[in-house]
Parts: structure tokens; C-alpha cells; sequence
């Protein structure tokens, strides 16, 4: 388990030093020069010159990624040109928004799909299943902007329960912080939640087929210990790859979701950094969104480990 | 199960607790771009005036809410040639930090504009800036190189703010100044906090309390956190299309005004066919700008008569000399050698509605003297390099473009053959230099109505429509400038009704 362990650390790495790269030649190929951005149009072209010089924007690229790839290792990811703070901070910041909402999310997830998965899974082809298929599908029809939207008319403009948006930090306490993220949180595992309800119900469908449940049964074992027991941990392989993968797609899926709901998290400091070619913010805030995915597909491969022996041992 | 109910009745009850109502001392304002740092004197973004202008810092001068000059932080001045100004401060004005303001102020930030270190973007504007003298504590002099009829325009502008030396390093994430308002918090891309600056040297100013900008950059969004109560004043957020639904809510007051902004169809002269004055000509004469705004601002908003905004004083409307004329058009383009019309492109950033909205109508009209446009849609950091074209692009590389352009004063633009537009006309550069230095006030009004008339005949870009100034708040909030003749939110006099 420990080699196991330890090749996937190595991996994880080595991926790393290539999402590092990528990211930082992509945000170079951009056009649009972060000078003139800044300053707008109606700068004199000595100021942008001067402002490119300060930001040693003049330097060549492989030693400006050196000198990026040596500090960010040292978890200093440099400064922003707009806000004239240190990024690593400003990503912690934001951090405090986008973590809480992006587990809000996944929690509201896993929590409703994975029962309903599983009863839709026992009701097959019954009425449970064609209601939770129905439901589901919905949830994959409707983009999570537009679930945002409905859900905002709904509870803020037509009954008022909770704000539209915005989120006063966490100095308000928790009740307030958990609400103000409540909606958006739904809007955002919306989606998510549908995907996974289907391949829940399917993997444990595929599962309770197999031979020993079959075995299971006839040896008289319960139908409950049958189905979580011994159907459902062998069907938590795809579904755990599945829910692995959707965590990220829920930390990138925040993007849209807190504009909606303004929001000021990861997904808006990068949507604002772009435009405002604010490029060690682009950096900093695309380097961290990859390495948490990295590390988190790291950390399920470790999982597929514990869950399953034959892996660790291939 | 007890347990686990409990927990759910407390949550509930967290989650319905009523919002606390809003205090009266209190206003969010949404805006929708946040800005690129708070420092008035080394970025010209509207977005930080919005903010700091008027409510943080304050000039010797100020625009007011008619687009007029009147006095400030000086209480009077004197000039007897436009060459030598002498400006009396206003005595007991008080910094943010509790130090009373000194000529010695004025002159530390006009030298810092006027030297070239500092890379203050309006540099330009202070180059006629000779000599500052300190007379006294309260009196300064000002000494020119050469005439400038605008230079008290210059003094007001928003790089021209007092601020004391020793908050130099703050100015762009903690300003100091003498304005009603001091920045309390920045809670990076979410708010701005402003508080009332007790000591603020007008008395009974400002109104509020505390001011809340939030940054809320899509229109559905601030439309919703505006019918839920979240915010009180959607400031520059809000498309024309929810006019008409607003006005009938009776919760709302919707503020419509004028601006300095005028949106602008720019073409590349240094570019065939649009070198051709004939050309530019039967572009203008094709383009019926009535349904322009009808398209694209449901109608709200100005069709401007010159290419100066309706709030300048020397504004005429020359609009008789090129009107909607479509066979006109036809015919030039043939005596130009374009019977057949010709292909061009629009590139225009969607980042700005009415570009996109207004460029699909221009599409149609053109189509119909034979030009075949199509639409391309750049961002806007692609559209600064590749149409604005400052370096290191060396020529713009665009066809034809739609911008809105907000700053007052701005005809030098016409003047500038470096400038996007790449119209370089000698007699129009001579009369502006005249006009510039050209104190007479009837002699001056005479240079702008020559000079308008002459970019209808030259038609180097086609003036469309005056973008409206569009607020709306919630019943009640009194105290917002109706019109914008500078780029401004000033929040001084603002408060809500008793």
C-alpha cells in the first residue's frame, strides 16, 4: 500500500509541473497587454510603458516561469497588479467563500444523491425509479445559472427568506454565512447531484446482477445488509471515480455561480483577473484550482485502494 | 431523534430570520466594475471616481451637478491673463488624518502631476504647468507656460485632487483626503465601506452614515438584489430595457439623465475605402441613428447633433448638415467607385451592451447602400490593442468600431492624427490650437462651432447617440445628481427622506 501510496505522490507531482507550465504559457499567449488594460483608454502610451516596466512585464518568458514556478513552491505566488496585494493571500481570502460553498455543494450532493440513487436502484423499473429519473433529468436539463435565477425569484424576490446574493464573510456568524451560501450552493450541485444519482443507481443496478449477491440472498442474509453491505461498497468504485471527478467540476462550476449570485470567491477573483489581465492572479488562482483537483483524483485513486485490494496490488 | 430535530428547528429558524432592516444612515449602492485600485492620480478608470471622486477626495474646483465650475477646496481665485492664476484656500479643511490642508498641499500634488517620475496618466494636461508658488499658508500661485483657456477645467479634473503628502503610499488602497467620506473597508471584489467623515469642513454633509458599494457585475443579478432590498441604488448596472418595467413599480424611482457620453461609431482613415472622404460620408448618410437608439436603448438617451456632448456649453447641433439619407449615400459610394458597395467589419466589445446592440442595426442599414458588414466580437483587452491601438501596436487594425467615449472636453481627440481614429487634417489641428489658447469666451464659441461644423463635412467618425445616464433606487433615496457631466457618483448630498 505504502508504494502504492508513494507512485501516486510522484504522479501527482510530475503533473503538477505540467499544469504549472501550461498555465503559465497559456495566460502569456492571451492577447491584451495587462498595461494597457489597466490603464484604460485613456493612458498615455509612456504611462503604459513605464507600468509594463514595473511589472517586469520586459523580461523573457522562461525566466519570468522560473522565477514564478521557485516562489509559488514556496507558496509565494506573487502580487496582483490590480489590488497591489500579495496573491497567495487574496486566494486564501476567497478560499473562505468558494471551499465552504464548493462542500455545501458536494454535501448536498452526495447526501441526496446517493439514497435516492439507492432507492431508485431498489424500485427499478417501479414508480420510484421513473419519479427519481424524472427528477433527475431535470436537474440535468436546467444549466446551474438558470436554477440560480429561478431560485432567486423564488426565495428572495417573491417570498424574501434569503438575499439574492452577496456574502458579509463569516464576522456575521455562521447561521448568516451558511445561508447567504445556502442557494448558491444548490444552484451549483444541482447539476452535479443528477449525474451522480444516475450512475449511483446504475452501478448498484450492475451490482446486485453479480453472482454473490445472489449467494447473499439465498444464504438468507437480509435484503438491507444485502444492498448496503454487500452491493453497495462494491458499486462506491464508480461512483466514488464519478464523485471525485465532480468535485472539481463543482470548484470550476463556482465561476458562474458567484456571479449569479455575487459572490466574492475564487471563481470571481479569476473571472475579474482575466479581464482586468491581472496575470499573476490568473496564474496563482488557475495554479491552485489545479493542484486541489490533482490532489483530490490523487486521494480517490488512494481510496479506490483501501475500498478495493486488487488495486493497490496491480 | 430529539437530537436531530432540534438541530433542524434551530437551522430553520437560522435560515428564516428575518433580514434586519435597512438603516436609514445606511445606502448600497451596486456598482458593476470594481475598481483597479483607489489612486485618482495614476489611473484614469471611471470606476475609481465613481467611488473616491467627490465622496474620498475633492479638487480646488469642482463640477457641479449642472457641469459647472464652481469653487472648492479654493474658495476663490484670480486670473487677469489665463496665464497667472492665484487660488485662496478655504481655511479649517481637515485631511482624513486630522491635519489641516495647506497650500503647501496643492503644490506637492500639482508638482507631483507635472513631473514626469510620477507617471500621472493626465500628464499631458499639467504640461503647461510652469511654476507653483506657496504665498502663504492659504494662498497659492499658479504659473503657465502659455494661455489655456481650460485650464481651470484641468484643476477640477479628477487627477487633480488634494491629498496629503504623507498618505502618498496609501492612495491606491486606503485614500486620504478632505471629501465627506472616508474608506473604512475593501473587502476585495465584493464591497467598498465608506463612513461619514465627521469633520467634514461643510457642515450638515454628508447625509449618510455609510455607504456600501457592491460589486455586482451582471445585469440579472443586480436587478434581483435591487427587488429583494438587497441594495438601495443600482448605479451603473442596470440595462434600458428594464426602464419601462421599473418605472411601473412603485417601489422604485428610476433617475434618467444626461452624460458626456457619447457613443461613437469610429473608422479607420488610415485605411482604404475609409480614407476617402466620400466614403465616410455615405456611411453617415446611410445610418438612421432614430432607429439606432430605438434598438439598441429602447429609445432612452440622446441622438447627438455634433460630435460634443449636449453638456458642454459650446455644444451645436449640426446634425442638418448630414442627414438620414440613403440614396445620398448610394450615390457617393458610386462616385467613390463603390457602385457595388464593399465588405467590411465591425469589431466591436461585447463587455459594452450598446456596442454589439447598436453595431447590429448599423449592420442592416448599411446593407442596404451595398456596404455587406459583418460583426466581430473581440474582449475588451483585445479590442484596447488591436482598435484603440496603444503600443506597442503600431496601426490600428480595424475597420469600423462602436465605442462609447466619456470624457468632457474631448474634441482634441479630432485633433490627435495618432489617435484610433488615424484622422490627420491639418486645418482642424490649427483651429483647435487656437481654440486652447483662445480666452475670449464668444471668440472660443465661434472656434467649437466651426470646429463641429467641420467634422460633419469631413465625417471622420459618425457621433450616434448620447448614452443615457441610468439609475434607479429604491422610494425614497433623495440627493442623486440627475445628470453626470463629469464621471462621478457623488454621495454628499444623498440621504433618504424623511
Amino acid at each position: 500500500m505504502r508504494r502504492y501510496v508513494l507512485r501516486r505522490v510522484a504522479s501527482t507531482a510530475v503533473t503538477l509541473l505540467f499544469v504549472s507550465l501550461l498555465v503559465f504559457v497559456v495566460v502569456r499567449v492571451l492577447p491584451g497587454d495587462p498595461a494597457l488594460v489597466m490603464l484604460g483608454i485613456e493612458a498615455s502610451p509612456q504611462a503604459v510603458a513605464a507600468l509594463r516596466e514595473s511589472l517586469g512585464l520586459n523580461r523573457p518568458v522562461p525566466v519570468q516561469y522560473i522565477q514564478w514556478v521557485g516562489r509559488a513552491a514556496r507558496g509565494d505566488l506573487g502580487r496582483s497588479i490590480q489590488y497591489d496585494v500579495p496573491v497567495a493571500g487574496l486566494v486564501l481570502s476567497r478560499l473562505s467563500v468558494t471551499l465552504p460553498l464548493t462542500l455545501m455543494a458536494a454535501g448536498f450532493m452526495v447526501l441526496a444523491a446517493v439514497p435516492l440513487g439507492v432507492f431508485a436502484a431498489t424500485y427499478h423499473r417501479r414508480w420510484g425509479d421513473y419519479v427519481t429519473m424524472t427528477l433527475s433529468q431535470l436537474g440535468i436539463a436546467v444549466p446551474g445559472f438558470w436554477a440560480g435565477l429561478l431560485l432567486i425569484l423564488l426565495f428572495s424576490v417573491k417570498l424574501g427568506w434569503f438575499q439574492a446574493g452577496g456574502f458579509d464573510g463569516w464576522g456575521q456568524g455562521v447561521g448568516g454565512a451558511f445561508k447567504s451560501l445556502l442557494l448558491p450552493a444548490v444552484a451549483l450541485g444541482l447539476f452535479q447531484f443528477a449525474v451522480l444519482a444516475r450512475t449511483t443507481r446504475s452501478a448498484l443496478l450492475e451490482v446486485l446482477r453479480e453472482e454473490y449477491v445472489k449467494t447473499a440472498r439465498a444464504k438468507g442474509v437480509a435484503e438491507r445488509g444485502v444492498l448496503f453491505r454487500h452491493a453497495l461498497r462494491n458499486a462506491m468504485i464508480p461512483i466514488l471515480t464519478v464523485a471525485g471527478l465532480q468535485l472539481g467540476q463543482l470548484m470550476a462550476g463556482s465561476i458562474i455561480l458567484e456571479s449569479v449570485f455575487y459572490l466574492p470567491g475564487l471563481g470571481r477573483l479569476a473571472l475579474g483577473a482575466i479581464s482586468a489581465r491581472d496575470l499573476p492572479v490568473v496564474q496563482g488562482v488557475v495554479l491552485f484550482v489545479a493542484t486541489v483537483i490533482v490532489t483530490i483524483n490523487a486521494a480517490v485513486d488512494v481510496l479506490y485502494g483501501v475500498l478495493d485490494p486488487r488495486i493497490r496490488y496491480e | 431523534m430529539t437530537l436531530l430535530r432540534d438541530f433542524a428547528s434551530t437551522l430553520l429558524a437560522l435560515l428564516l430570520a428575518a433580514a434586519p432592516a435597512a438603516a436609514q444612515g445606511a445606502l448600497t449602492v451596486q456598482v458593476s466594475t470594481e475598481p483597479p485600485g483607489l489612486d485618482l492620480t495614476t489611473n484614469p478608470s471611471s470606476a475609481i471616481a465613481g467611488v473616491v471622486f467627490y465622496n474620498v477626495q475633492e479638487g480646488l474646483v469642482k463640477v457641479d451637478k449642472h457641469g459647472k465650475l464652481v469653487p472648492w477646496l479654493a474658495e476663490r481665485w484670480y486670473t487677469t491673463d489665463s496665464k497667472n492664476y492665484t487660488f485662496f484656500l478655504r481655511q479649517g479643511v481637515r485631511f482624513h488624518n486630522g491635519r489641516e490642508l495647506r497650500a503647501a498641499d496643492v503644490k506637492f500634488a500639482l508638482d507631483r502631476a507635472v513631473n514626469p517620475e510620477t507617471k500621472h496618466p493626465y500628464r499631458v494636461q499639467y504640461e503647461n504647468i510652469q511654476d507653483v508658488i506657496v504665498k502663504d499658508d492659504y494662498t497659492i500661485s499658479v504659473t503657465l507656460k502659455r494661455v489655456e483657456a481650460n485650464f481651470l477645467w484641468t484643476v477640477a479634473r479628477q487627477g487633480s485632487v488634494i491629498y496629503p503628502r504623507e498618505a502618498l503610499d496609501t492612495l491606491k488602497t486606503q485614500p486620504i483626503g478632505t471629501g465627506p467620506f472616508t474608506v473604512a473597508d475593501w473587502v476585495r471584489g465584493d464591497r467598498i465601506v465608506l463612513v461619514k467623515n465627521k469633520d467634514y469642513w461643510q457642515k450638515g454633509l454628508p447625509r449618510l452614515d455609510k455607504v456600501t458599494y457592491r460589486f455586482i457585475p451582471d445585469p440579472n443579478s443586480a436587478l434581483a438584489a435591487l427587488k429583494s432590498g438587497d441594495i438601495d441604488v443600482s448605479a451603473f448596472g442596470l440595462g434600458p430595457e428594464n426602464v419601462d418595467d421599473l418605472k411601473k413599480d412603485g417601489q422604485f424611482q428610476v433617475i434618467l439623465g444626461d452624460t458626456t457620453n457619447d457613443v461613437t461609431l469610429s473608422m479607420n482613415n488610415s485605411k482604404k475605402p475609409y480614407s476617402d472622404k466620400r466614403v465616410r460620408l455615405a456611411i453617415t448618410h446611410a445610418i438612421d441613428k432614430e432607429e439606432v437608439l430605438k434598438g439598441a436603448m429602447f429609445g432612452y438617451g440622446k441622438i447627438l447633433g455634433s460630435n460634443v456632448d449636449p453638456l458642454n456649453p459650446y455644444y451645436v447641433d449640426v446634425s442638418k448638415r448630414e442627414p438620414y439619407d440613403p440614396a445620398k449615400a448610394k450615390k457617393l459610394l458610386a462616385d467613390a467607385g463603390y457602385p457595388n458597395g464593399f465588405e467590411a467589419t465591425f469589431k466591436v466589445a461585447p463587455q459594452y451592451y450598446y456596442t454589439v446592440r447598436s453595431a447590429e442595426i448599423i449592420v442592416n442599414q448599411l446593407a442596404k447602400v451595398g456596404i455587406r458588414a459583418k460583426i466581430q466580437q473581440v474582449e475588451w483587452g483585445q479590442w484596447l490593442a488591436q482598435v484603440f491601438c496603444l503600443k506597442p501596436c503600431e496601426n490600428p487594425d480595424y475597420d469600423m468600431s462602436i465605442i462609447g467615449h466619456a470624457e468632457a472636453w474631448d474634441i482634441g481627440n479630432f485633433a490627435n492624427p495618432k489617435y484610433y481614429f488615424r484622422w490627420d487634417n491639418a486645418d482642424f489641428q490649427k483651429l483647435f490650437k487656437e481654440s486652447e489658447v483662445t480666452v475670449d469666451d464668444r471668440k472660443r464659441r465661434e472656434q467649437y462651432v466651426r470646429m463641429q461644423q467641420m467634422l460633419a463635412d469631413e465625417a471622420p467618425a459618425v457621433w450616434l447617440y448620447m448614452h443615457p445616464r441610468l439609475v434607479v433606487t429604491k422610494k425614497g433615496v433623495s440627493g442623486i445628481w440627475k445628470d453626470l457631466p463629469i464621471p462621478s457618483l457623488d454621495l454628499s448630498e444623498v440621504g433618504w427622506q424623511k
